[in-house]
């Protein structure tokens, strides 16, 4: 059964991404209700699928003696998050109707986000450490040619070439480290690999656990590789608010939550983690503080919730870090989803041409507070149960530098949130403009979201309980929702996680006051703008690049005849090393 | 005796190839290779592949040659080579020393003498072979149906009727349908 | 020398690199694009004779045959396909001459 359903949650969104395609762009109608349809049909698979969880390898493909088997386990962790995948997938779709209405080239669209979905299901179900690699590699590719879909705007080519090429560079980390592991252990599979990763030597076992960390890092935009995201935002906001807050970028987390068994004792590695969870949390909080492009803060905070998932495994809180990861996509895509509604209907993205939009468009006024109340942590919302739970194991666990860390870019979390809430729903608004608010469908996946955001901490038990039955190497502890609820409102680093965020809240309100403060702050505001060095050090990489490349252009002659000589020199290197090394004598 | 001669013939054909002017001349130069080159096969003891050498070398791609320069002309102007005269020589020394190194020395290894007759072999044991063959043979016919198509294939949007107001006529008239700047047609003389 | 003109093998070993070094040196000079393919299928009667030369030394010639069968098919196949371009260049560029055609320079 669980097999059947593997197929169909892989299968269908590939099997409607050819579907859609063929339709042609004649006919839109038809080909939203399909991609609708068929992305539906994989949500409600991956829900029947979180009812066949275990930790056995259902479906078992051979693929040759090189690559290995292509194996699926749906164990805790990888049903968990194809659902995600693929029921904010469907949300997301759900959202497309209204929001590409009347756009072209709606096949290549929707079969891009269908095929993103399958491989996104592929890549969290699989056992595999090569097919790992793939579906990786698949997401890379769908997110680079959505977040260029408007390809005649030279800002969004550029973003997506930048977060391909980023991305890519960590992808290199991951197959080094599938290599090394299959050199050292014979095989591909995932289990065997944590079984074993203790009697490794220790400098391939570090090879192999940083390689994945520059993977995780660079595919979950964390510092130094955190400058692809931002740029991403020139996508379609569902497509921002599918692959860039609730699935994509958590590819990366999950790799560090899979792996974690194996890589905890590799020495320096917990402490790299928390290195890069807690400074990607703080620049990005930061960052998000100064930015005016409503989906940019969004980008940023994604970043910065990331860290915190990514900190939370790197102190040893896997169980956090997921549930961490379960909030964030509700309400991440949730918020995405309001700000696209916003932006569909105003016209721009800019927050400083927003304002009083709180009258025109109440229903997502009401999505957009209670997501941001989500992101800021404040009582009742997922956020907060998860995000408090992050804390404590922080606290338990963990330095306590890093863990003031993390309670003080939570109060810059409720401050920035609350500035990016005013700044678009509150005030008076400017001219006259024309405002309509969120379509039906629109409407019909934000209030879902909504609901989700509301609801999803009262999973946190049976959650538990799925991921320690069917993680065996991770040694989990599962307790019941109602003892997680008591552990989290008794806990000390509770109330001042929640003093902090009160603190925050009370700063934006009272920011005329704190003027004078803002002004000491202005120079260091400049350079949360620049992003901190880091976009002129990727201009400087790419310059460095583009120089090299010009210095051996000469080399390239387009005769023929040289580059026969390059190809049978190459032949002469080969077959001198050849006779050299086997020594064949006479 | 008679394979050395063959051997040097061969090689003196292939030699030949290069030097001729034109190029139905370098045809024939290579039909006779590959004649000499079948026989030889057939003196190792493959007449199955002498007579498919035979007949694809000298039949086929003679034709194949001959059909390609009558549509384009046969003058070939030879000019100097491009790449230096002593690089030429010490890649093909060393290419030809290496390879002999590994060549060489198989000659004189003994194996047992295997009986299998060549329909068996061809069919039963390398079967796939034939199969890809087959499909090979396909892709390459529609390939030069493809690449020898004569009109142009313009890739671009579809043309619409451009429409032009004449000055005094209600009715607006369609000019061809291609893309077109039409000129602005506004008579001066009629305000 | 007298034992290696024993072996009645080593005459097609001879012809091997003998044909191997004239298709390389065709490669290394022709400049024009249809001669071109002309080298192309030296090269190739110098790997079927390979082919079938290491069929015989192996004792199992008729593997040497078919092997030999599969590699005709395919190179006359390709030089099927390069006539097709070399005339398409010759029509797209007026000449065959590659140092005309190095459109894909630096």
């Amino acid at each position: 059964m669980a097999a059947i359903l593997i197929l169909a949650i892989i299968g269908l969104p590939w099997l409607g991404a050819v579907c859609v395609w063929l339709v042609g762009d004649q006919r839109p109608r038809t080909q939203h209700y399909l991609a609708a349809g068929f992305s539906i049909a994989a949500g409600l698979a991956a829900l029947v699928l979180l009812l066949f969880v275990s930790a056995e390898t259902v479906i078992r493909i051979p693929a040759g003696n090189f690559f290995g088997d292509l194996t699926f386990v749906p164990d805790g962790l990888g049903a968990f998050l194809a659902a995600v995948a693929t029921i904010v997938g469907c949300l997301a779709v759900i959202f497309s109707i209204d929001y590409m209405r009347g756009e072209e080239q709606l096949g290549r669209y929707y079969s891009f986000i269908l095929f993103f979905i399958g491989a996104m299901a592929g890549l969290v179900l699989t056992s595999s450490l090569l097919f790992l690699f793939v579906f990786w590699e698949i997401t890379a590719l769908t997110s680079y040619a959505l977040i260029s879909f408007y390809n005649d705007d030279p800002k969004a080519v550029a973003g997506g070439i930048k977060a391909l090429i980023i991305t890519q560079v960590g992808g290199v980390g991951m197959l080094a480290g599938a290599l090394a592991a299959y050199a050292n252990t014979g095989s591909y599979e995932i289990g065997i690999f944590l079984e074993k990763a203790h009697t490794l030597p220790a400098a391939t076992l570090s090879v192999i656990a940083f390689g994945f960390l520059i993977a995780a890092a660079a595919k979950s935009a964390q510092t130094p590789f955190h400058t692809w995201l931002p740029d991403a935002m020139e996508a379609p906001t569902p497509v921002s608010a599918l692959i860039h807050a609730a699935t994509m970028v958590n590819a990366g987390v999950y790799v560090l939550a899979r792996f974690y068994p194996a890589f905890e004792d590799v020495p320096g590695w917990r402490t790299a983690v928390i290195l890069v969870g807690s400074i990607s949390a703080l620049l990005a909080a930061l960052m998000a503080l100064v930015a005016n492009d409503l989906k940019r803060v969004l980008a940023y905070s994604t970043i910065s919730q990331l860290g915190y998932m990514v900190y939370a495994i790197g102190v040893g809180g896997v169980f956090a870090s997921q549930f961490h990861l379960l909030s964030h996509s509700v309400f991440k895509a949730l918020l995405f989803l309001a700000a696209g509604a916003v932006i569909h209907s105003v016209g721009t993205r800019d927050m400083r041409q927003m304002g009083g939009l709180g009258k025109d468009m109440p229903f997502t006024r009401s999505v957009f507070i209670i997501g941001g109340l989500a992101l800021a942590g404040l009582p009742i919302l997922n956020g907060f149960w998860s995000k408090e739970l992050v804390l404590e194991a922080g606290l338990v666990d963990g330095p306590v530098w890093a863990f003031g860390l993390m309670v003080f870019v939570a109060g810059l979390t409720a401050f920035y949130t609350y500035r990016m809430t005013s700044m678009v729903f509150g005030g008076s608004s400017p001219a006259e403009r024309h405002i309509h608010d969120a379509g039906q469908a629109m409407k019909a996946s934000l209030g879902l979201l909504a609901i989700g955001t509301l609801t999803t901490w009262l999973l946190a038990g049976p959650f538990g309980q799925m991921l320690s039955t069917s993680l065996p190497a991770h040694q989990l502890h599962a307790v019941g929702t109602w003892v997680v609820v008591e552990e989290v409102v008794t806990a000390p680093a509770t109330l001042l996680a929640l003093g902090v965020i009160a603190l925050g809240l009370a700063a934006w309100q009272w920011r005329k006051h704190l003027a004078g403060l803002g002004r000491l702050l202005g120079g260091f505001g400049q350079l949360a703008t620049d992003g901190f060095g880091f976009e002129s050090l990727n201009r400087g990489i790419v310059n460095a690049t583009l120089k090299a490349a010009d210095t051996i252009r000469p080399l390239q002659t387009g005769l023929l005849n040289w580059n026969v000589v390059g190809i049978l020199g190459g032949l002469v290197v080969v077959l001198a090393w050849l006779a050299w090394s086997t020594g064949i004598g006479r | 005796m008679l394979d050395w001669l063959l051997v040097i013939a061969a090689v003196v054909c292939a030699y030949q190839v290069m030097r001729a002017q034109r190029l139905i001349l370098a045809t024939l130069w290579l039909a006779s290779t590959s004649a000499l080159v079948a026989t030889l096969l057939y003196r190792l003891g493959a007449p199955e592949v002498a007579v498919m050498e035979l007949s694809v070398g000298a039949g086929l791609v003679t034709v194949l040659f001959v059909f390609a320069f009558s549509i384009v002309g046969e003058v070939t102007l030879d000019p100097r080579g491009i790449v230096p005269r002593p690089l030429v020589w010490a890649m093909i020394l060393a290419i030809i020393l290496l390879m002999g190194w590994f060549i060489l020395p198989l000659t004189n290894s003994q194996n047992p003498v295997v009986k299998v007759p060549f329909s068996t072999m061809l069919w039963d044991q390398r079967g796939l072979d034939v199969l890809a063959q087959i499909v090979l043979i396909f892709s390459g016919a529609i390939g030069l149906l493809g690449l020898l198509a004569e009109r142009e294939i313009v890739v671009g949007r579809k043309p619409r009727p451009t429409v032009a107001l004449t000055s005094g006529s209600s009715q607006p008239e369609v000019l061809d349908g291609r893309w077109q700047i039409t000129a602005n047609e506004t008579s001066v003389e009629e305000n | 020398m007298a034992a290696f003109l024993q072996n009645p093998l080593n005459v097609f070993a001879l012809g091997v690199l003998g044909l191997l070094g004239m298709g390389i040196y065709g490669l290394l000079i022709t400049r024009n694009m249809i001669k071109m393919v002309a080298v192309l299928q030296i090269l190739v009667k110098s790997a079927v004779l390979a082919l079938v030369l290491a069929g015989k030394a192996g004792g199992n010639i008729n593997l040497g045959q078919s092997l030999a069968a599969t590699v005709i098919v395919s190179d006359t196949i390709v030089a099927v396909i390069g006539l097709a371009l070399g005339v398409q260049i010759q029509r797209r560029f007026g000449t065959a001459d590659l140092k005309e055609i190095a459109t894909l320079k630096g």
